[in-house]
């Protein structure tokens, strides 16, 4: 805010940025945020034309898969020996996504990592809703689907249970898991925001739907003493959670004897690659909304860097998994595993590979340079191309392997069709409708924690405070965004 | 056409009339074609049929007639419905063994494209009509014509019998003052017969490759289609099954069949230069002259001569199709060193009319000579070059009646069709080897209400006609028959006979075929810069085989390509012309042109096209495509085969001597024209890649050291081990073997796992199959015999697609690789790496099925126990558990679990793959498969329990070697042995044993049951171990 | 039971009258705060919080649970797939874990609100939207001999609003 600003100058030297202790220098009280976030809440004419958009795509997919469901799995491009095919590629994909909220709001949580507080309610959100995505792929990739339900141990007369060895039960243990936790850890991080909303909302109507979902939240002491403790353990076990899930994902993979994906590398492999996707598309959802909602100085440039850092690092990571799956397969000597990776990189499916190799390891090396780090709208293209990656890291995982397995006389290739694409495209119209929805009815951000951070009123003012905000000279528009502020915001 | 009295189709009730017909009496009492039963639900038996136990097979032993030789069949019979056809053991013939197309006879008995009435032509439009109407036609047009006093000329096409019909067939004509009939065959090879006659007299003798140490083949293909090929491959394969002292193979010829890839030589020989060498060997001519002619390098026909001079004795066969054919066997007989025994002849080639003949008749009716004809089992109209342009000859015939069960070209042209029965339906003998009758007695009653036998048709007609009516006194062709079968059918003899289905004796002698008048010889197209080579399809023959889905699904032995045409063509070749596989390829000689895919083969010379015979089959009259749920009679050979392919007869000249395999010098051009096309073949990677799938040995190493030495390439650090056969071998060490056993050493919970109750009385059981790789043809009879006893699905008709983007391309599913065959033959090649042509190069056939291993990557993959092991070590697959996630096809490292895309066994579906009465085929001990599910080889697991409980029921154990599958049981190669791995008794136990066992991919220790033996190479002269081991 | 509400806009005031209200032997009261702060855990120093209970014990019981499941289906049923052990405990740990975490957190969530006594149908005495906002409350519970005098400390201590509930 202009007045901040002011009131604290730079003297001179470059602050020093990821140690600022007042994170949001250009929020001034308690009172501000409410004003702020809840006045995002209001549907604007973009949010509705983007909701429309978004259920067409998911009708579109639904048509698709009523399609598929009376005709039979032909429909889709399976080829055999490719077996798997779009629909558990974008399983996996989406799985990958829903793995950043959790950890941003969870293992972060644990750190005290103080960029997590303004990016985690969405991160989560999109967890959420990234889960419930993906847990409707391994349904409808089935031969027939109205019998998924064989997968769950459910007590039946026949008493026939699942079979526990395989990694598809391990899958749907972990998922369902993964999702009750992760939802649960959403709506009671939201509870006190929900009273905060019961508490300004005027509308009768409305007034009582969130004294409903408050549960009568009171702000009591006791509460909080209670939530804490409950939202730490929760982190707690959501932590070895997260890293589990995308393991066991992996293990449907690594578990099979198929060239490319036995290997031990792929649980750490997948988990980073899940933590990269995850990312990737938390920057392609938090910068349009930090801008279109004006919440620059809640989502500070600090943030953006402090999560790009990070992106960086799993991009390495993932690099290294890439490169070690070459290393091992040119150590084994085993002649499958090579003539597989050859294939790879060089064979029918090179153009594939290096979509991976160019969108996950070459362009996310930019942001070494700071500068990009703190540039929106670069962060905003790059995660685009790591979502495409990330995809096509599936697909090269998915496709080729099978696609060249040990029985050269069953060698095939691979091409979806139409209904493929379809479901593809309803699965993130079903993504972005659920998303739409949550962020203009619900906070986008965690008041009560932010609140947390902002300093409150006080007879004697805080000497150290005080002190920081002098010395780093936090206002700075380097460190809020402030320039990218539009016009005449607040 | 107007569907008959509803539902079309015979009750089930109804077949539980002839039902126990062991006996003659019994049958021939059924045998009378009492009318549709009305009644359109299944009702339980209140009286049950004598000797008949719902769900129990009866077994009818009868006769095949899907080509000309004419092999036993047994045919299994469930509540009145054939449901499988087997060879009968006790033939001379076949012994128990029966190729692909014998088996697809099945699919002409319920084709759904059969003729369901009779039909006559008003207009050009077709009626159904009634038997009476249709027999007082024919009649009627018989008494005119003969009013006009040219009955005489009458004409009578009848498919080549052996036996006695022919014979009471031309006591019909004669009875009217026609001439005998015309006993056509066009896959027979008629040059070669003229030859036979000369040299051995005998039209096709027993060739006796037991006593041969070499054999060479003139372009003679007796593996795939050449006169009979079953006899040929029994004696083949048990000749060198001797490894030691087997025959070395040299084929030599232009194109390389589907037996010169079982041959250890080839050489390249032009069409037509063949004879030049067999006369160099016999010593006319020098080598320089003989390799001018054949374009075969001097040396290599040196060290051939030599060859030929040193191993005694050598088996020359030759094939007559030529230009010089009958030349060409004539001097392979002049080489021929082994003598056939001459006792047993093949009989069944006896009486063939040359097509010069056929070909003369169709000049007269084009002259208008011909006032009336006759066509039965024969299809003319396509299988004639159409430079003999018989459709016009044939309409200026006043009247044609046509006796065809299926709406063929031929049928189309005629004014009046009186459907025939099929073989199994109807009663015939033939002689198939001198001096045995196999009988042809009715497996079930017909399918079809309105079709009749046409014996017993030209009775009718017969007795309508105050003239000839004293001569055909007996009440249907039946009685006909048996007086005039030896012991004159008394019953005693029938019952005894019939139930070996052969009879000792000769059938009533035909009049013999008129004498060949000269032969035409229109030029051969001497334009083009390309030899052309047609060929008979192994599987369609002439196109016979076209209009059956099995035959049209089972890839072609040698290119793997199936629902379509193709042009061979060398890749040398190729890339000079800059031609892609699945280029589709305009072929064009004087005669004619055809558009095909190019199809790049390392086996045909780089002068030369190899075209296959048998497809495009086509209907002037209907052009609409069908959708599977079209009514109409389905014209142009019925909705399997019309507008699969092209018809490469199109191409030849009307040739005198034209057998169906024409190998002649014929030329041709071809040109782009630009289009594209994909290949339908199952066909993923042509070469192992060194995975050592397909292993073979040189039989130099085996006499080299008793204990063969290991190639197995294993990955580094694999520790080598020996191999351990049976029961000492991974390969028993399964649940049953271990956990099975009450003192394993697992936690006591296991003990017994598999029966609780008794864990000490368990039979201990590994179900397993060897495979001889030195026996195996590739012949692909097995994969036939797999569709047929698993009620597998076939995938590849145009409609079989997704709805919405139906691309009513034949074989679209199978471009897709979503061909089911639960077992498919591979064939590898080996050598000829670099594009450039050479005759130095390999073949592997491997039948590759379900391994069921020990350790089945397939099981523990699978969420909901839809597969798991058995006690006995079988893989089990179980149906309505699986929900299809495909995960265990992905782990399957052999490939070998098919998934079902579509509802292929659902009635209300376009892709159904079973159309009333296909669905009658069904083997009702095997479940149909849903949309859905995965499915694989279960091992004929019905066949399994089916013994095991005869034995409970008859108080014994299981004993060895007293069932097999059904690959193995059809087997002309006997490559495939089937048994309890368990028990020392079972042959399989003995085999597993051998020095040249080996599993396929061993490394990833899945410990399979299928054991293979590697196949046996004999390089030429003597060879280092190290070159004999190939792999 | 009656009390006083005090609503302060600065911490350190709110903060102050708690520790005087504790001084003078008002020991039964609320705060309310828009956002946890330590500077009332230590005016108030409260019992640290049971939760941890229920999660350890959740989490024990799911884990024993995710094994025994799998390993008395197997068991109950035995079918050999693959070779494999009929009970492989090795996988297994898959379900003792997942379960584990499940169970644990839904511990977790019931001892949340069970221990903080919500969902809680009406809202109590005292409460005042603002405490969500921007404002501190405090809340004596005391009997209205003493009212006069707790109130007195509030506004000492610069309460913006202090107001009687019965």
């Amino acid at each position: 805010m202009a007045t901040t600003a002011s009131q604290y100058p730079l003297n001179g030297q470059r602050p020093n940025i990821p140690s600022a202790a007042v994170r949001l220098p250009a929020v001034a009280d308690y009172e501000q945020v409410d004003r702020e976030i809840i006045g995002t809440l209001r549907p604007t004419l973009g949010w509705f034309t983007l909701l429309g958009i978004a259920v067409l795509c998911l009708l579109i997919g639904i048509t698709a898969w009523m399609y598929q469901i009376y005709s039979g799995l032909g429909v889709a491009g399976y080829h055999p020996p490719v077996m798997w095919g779009v629909y558990i590629i974008t399983f996996v994909f989406w799985i990958g996504i829903g793995h950043a909220g959790t950890l941003i709001s969870a293992i972060l949580y644990l750190f005290r990592a103080g960029f997590r507080t303004s990016i985690y309610r969405c991160a989560e959100a999109m967890t959420v809703f990234a889960v419930m995505t993906a847990g409707l792929f391994p349904i409808l990739h089935l031969g027939r689907p109205w019998k998924f339900f064989w997968l769950i141990p459910y007590p039946n007369w026949r008493l026939i249970w699942p079979q526990f060895k395989s990694p598809l039960v391990w899958d749907v243990f972990a998922i369902l898991t993964y999702l009750t936790v992760s939802s649960t850890f959403l709506y009671i991080g939201l509870i006190p925001d929900i009273a905060v909303l019961r508490d300004r909302e005027t509308n009768p109507v409305r007034k009582a739907i969130y004294a409903t979902l408050s549960l009568g939240w009171r702000n009591s002491d006791r509460e909080w003493r209670h939530f804490t403790r409950a939202y730490l353990f929760l982190a707690a076990f959501s932590t070895p959670l997260v890293l589990s899930v995308h393991s066991v994902v992996s293990f449907d993979f690594a578990m099979a004897l198929v060239p490319g994906w036995h290997t031990t590398v792929f649980p750490p492999y997948f988990v980073a690659g899940a933590i990269f996707s995850g990312l990737g598309m938390v920057f392609t959802i938090i910068i349009p909304i930090r801008k279109f909602f004006r919440l620059q100085h809640y989502v500070t440039l600090n943030d953006l860097d402090a999560a790009a850092k990070m992106c960086l690092f799993t991009s390495m990571v993932v690099g290294l998994a890439y490169l070690t799956e070459f290393q091992v397969a040119w150590m084994s000597g085993n002649k499958f595993e090579q003539e597989y990776f050859w294939n790879r990189v060089f064979g029918q499916w090179a153009w594939a590979a290096w979509i991976m190799l160019l969108c996950n390891m070459v362009l996310p090396l930019s942001l070494f340079s700071q500068r990009l780090r703190r540039n929106p709208s670069w962060l905003f293209i790059l995660s685009l191309f790591i979502n495409l990656g990330m995809w096509f890291e599936r697909f090269v995982i998915v496709v080729p392997s099978l696609s060249h397995e040990y029985e050269p006389w069953q060698w095939g290739s691979y091409a979806p069709t139409f209904v493929d694409y379809s479901i593809l495209l309803g699965s993130f119209g079903w993504f972005f409708m659920w998303f739409l929805l949550f962020i203009k009815q619900l906070p986008v951000m965690a008041i009560s924690e932010l609140k947390e951070v902002v300093p409150p009123k006080r007879k004697h003012p805080h000497p150290d405070e005080f002190e920081h905000s002098r010395d780093e000279g936090i206002a700075h528009p380097f460190i809020t965004g402030e320039h990218e502020l539009p016009g005449g915001a607040h | 056409m107007s569907e008959p009295t509803k539902p079309a189709g015979v009750r089930r009730r109804e077949f539980l009339k002839v039902l126990g017909a062991g006996t003659a009496a019994a049958t021939a009492a059924a045998c009378t074609y009492a009318g549709p039963e009305e009644t359109g639900k299944l009702i339980p038996y209140l009286v049950s049929p004598d000797q008949t136990v719902p769900g129990v097979s009866t077994y009818y032993a009868t006769l095949c007639r899907e080509c000309s030789a004419g092999c036993g069949v047994i045919a299994e019979t469930r509540d009145g419905r054939a449901i499988k056809l087997e060879g009968n053991p006790e033939h001379p013939l076949n012994r128990g063994a029966l190729c692909a197309r014998g088996q697809a006879g099945l699919q002409g008995l319920y084709n759904p494209d059969r003729f369901r009435t009779p039909m006559i032509k008003s207009g050009s439009a077709w009626r159904a009509a009634t038997w009476d109407e249709a027999i007082n036609l024919l009649a009627q047009n018989l008494g005119e014509t003969r009013g006009r006093g040219v009955l005489g000329t009458g004409v009578f096409l009848n498919q080549h019998e052996s036996g006695s019909f022919p014979a009471f067939l031309d006591s019909w004509l004669a009875s009217y003052g026609m001439r005998p009939h015309l006993s056509v065959d066009f896959e027979a090879d008629h040059g070669a017969i003229d030859a036979h006659r000369r040299a051995y007299g005998a039209s096709w003798p027993r060739w006796n490759l037991a006593d041969a140490k070499l054999v060479i083949s003139f372009g003679a293909d007796f593996l795939d289609g050449w006169g009979a090929s079953v006899p040929h491959q029994l004696d083949f394969a048990e000749a060198r099954a001797k490894i030691k002292d087997a025959p070395r193979f040299i084929y030599i010829g232009p194109r390389r069949s589907l037996t010169g890839l079982n041959a250890d030589q080839w050489i390249a020989s032009k069409p037509g230069g063949e004879l030049a060498i067999a006369n160099f060997l016999l010593g006319r001519g020098d080598a320089n002259a003989a390799s001018q002619a054949s374009g075969v390098s001097p040396a290599t026909l040196q060290r051939l001569a030599q060859e030929f001079a040193s191993a005694k004795p050598a088996l020359v066969l030759a094939g007559g199709g030529g230009d010089n054919g009958v030349e060409l066997v004539s001097a392979a007989a002049a080489l021929n060193a082994v003598k056939p025994a001459a006792g047993d002849a093949i009989t069944s080639l006896d009486g063939i009319a040359r097509t010069s003949d056929v070909i003369a008749t169709v000049e007269r009716m084009r002259t208008g000579q011909v006032a009336i004809a006759f066509v039965r089992g024969t299809n003319p109209a396509y299988a004639l070059p159409k430079s003999a342009r018989f459709a016009d000859a044939f309409a200026k015939v006043p009247f044609k009646v046509s006796f065809s069960m299926f709406p063929d070209e031929t049928t189309e042209l005629c004014d009046l069709v009186l459907p025939d029965l099929h073989t199994l339906e109807s009663w015939g003998d033939a002689e198939s080897t001198r001096g045995t009758i196999t009988l042809q007695q009715p497996a079930m009653d017909p399918v079809f209400t309105g079709t009749r036998s046409t014996a017993d048709v030209l009775i009718a007609v017969a007795k309508k006609d105050s003239a000839v009516a004293s001569r055909f006194a007996d009440a249907d062709y039946r009685a006909w028959l048996f007086k005039r079968l030896p012991g004159g059918g008394s019953a005693q003899t029938m019952t005894a006979a019939l139930a070996k289905g052969i009879l000792p004796g000769s059938s009533a002698a035909r009049a013999a075929a008129p004498a060949a008048p000269a032969a035409i010889t229109p030029a051969a197209s001497t334009t083009g810069d390309f030899f052309l080579v047609t060929y008979l399809s192994p599987s369609l023959g002439d196109g016979r085989g076209a209009n059956k889905p099995w035959l049209q699904e089972l890839p072609d032995p040698v290119t793997k390509v199936l629902w379509s045409s193709w042009a061979e063509i060398h890749p040398e070749t190729a890339t000079r012309l800059g031609i892609e596989r699945g280029d589709i390829l305009e072929v064009k000689t004087s005669a004619g042109s055809i558009r095909v895919p190019a199809l790049v083969y390392l086996g045909v010379r780089p002068d030369t096209i190899a075209v296959p015979l048998g497809q495009g089959h086509a209907s002037p009259a209907q052009s609409t495509w069908f959708d599977g749920k079209d009514k109409a009679v389905q014209w142009g050979y019925g909705r399997y085969a019309r507008a699969v392919g092209a018809n490469a007869l199109d191409l030849l000249p009307a040739r005198s001597n034209a057998g169906g395999g024409v190998i002649g010098t014929t030329r041709c051009s071809i040109s782009k024209t630009g289009e594209q096309t994909t290949v339908v073949s199952t066909e993923g990677s042509a070469r192992q890649h060194g995975r050592g799938i397909a292993q073979a040995i040189s039989v130099n190493e085996i006499d080299a050291h008793g204990e063969q030495v290991e190639h197995e390439v294993k990955p580094p650090g694999d520790a080598p081990h020996k191999f351990l056969p049976g029961l000492r071998s991974p390969v028993a060490a399964d649940a049953q073997g271990e956990l099975g056993s009450p003192t394993a050493a697992d936690q006591g919970v296991l003990q017994g796992l598999y029966d609780p109750k008794n864990p000490a009385k368990m039979t201990k059981r590994r179900w397993a199959m060897t495979v001889d790789l030195a026996r195996c043809t590739g012949c692909s009879a097995c994969v036939t015999a797999c569709y047929s006893e698993n009620n597998i699905p076939t995938v590849g008709a145009p409609w079989q697609n997704g709805v919405v983007y139906a691309t009513h391309s034949p074989g679209f599913n199978i471009t897709r690789g979503r061909e089911m065959n639960w077992l498919r033959l591979e064939r590898y090649y080996e050598g000829a790496e670099d594009g450039r042509f050479t005759e130095d190069f390999e073949a592997r056939f491997i039948p590759m099925l379900c391994q069921h291993c020990g350790n089945a990557p397939c099981e523990p993959v699978c969420p909901v126990y839809a597969t798991y092991h058995a006690p006995d070590g079988l893989n089990v697959q179980v149906y309505n558990r699986c929900v299809g996630t495909r995960y265990c096809s992905n782990n399957c490292p052999y490939k070998v679990r098919y998934f079902n895309w579509f509802g292929y066994g659902e009635p209300d579906r376009v892709q159904y793959a079973f159309p009333d009465p296909l669905h009658w085929q069904l083997n009702p001990d095997v479940t149909v498969r849903t949309k859905g599910v995965m499915e694989k080889c279960s091992f004929c697991v019905q066949r399994i329990r089916e013994a095991e409980h005869r034995a409970a029921l008859e108080h014994r154990e299981v004993e060895a070697d007293e069932f097999t599958t059904a690959c193995a049981a059809a087997c002309p190669s006997r490559a495939i042995t089937f048994g309890d791995a368990a028990d020392a008794n079972w042959s399989v136990t003995k085999l597993i044993e051998d020095e040249r066992a080996y599993h396929v991919f061993e490394e990833l220790n899945t410990y399979t049951a299928v054991v293979y033996l590697k196949k046996v190479n004999h390089p030429a002269g003597a060879v280092t171990a190290a070159e004999g081991a190939t792999r | 039971m009656p009390g006083i509400i005090g609503a302060f806009v600065e911490i350190d005031s709110a903060v102050e009258a708690i520790e005087d209200l504790r001084r003078n032997r008002f020991n039964d009261l609320t705060v309310y705060t828009p956002t946890p702060r330590h500077e009332f855990e230590h005016a108030l120093e409260p019992p640290p919080s049971r939760v941890r209970i229920f999660t350890l014990i959740g989490g024990l019981c799911g884990a024993t649970f995710g094994y025994w499941i799998a390993i008395w289906t197997s068991r109950y049923w035995p079918l050999v797939v693959g070779n494999k052990p009929i009970a492989s405990w090795v996988p297994y740990t898959i379900f003792g874990f997942e379960v584990m975490v499940l169970i644990g957190s839904l511990a977790t969530v019931f001892a949340l609100l069970a221990l903080s006594r919500v969902p809680r149908l009406t809202m109590t005495v005292g409460y005042d939207p603002r405490f969500s906002g921007g404002h501190f409350g405090v809340w004596v519970a005391t009997s209205p001999d003493r009212a006069k005098e707790a109130a007195e400390l509030l506004r000492k201590h610069g309460a913006v609003e202090v107001r009687h509930e019965a």
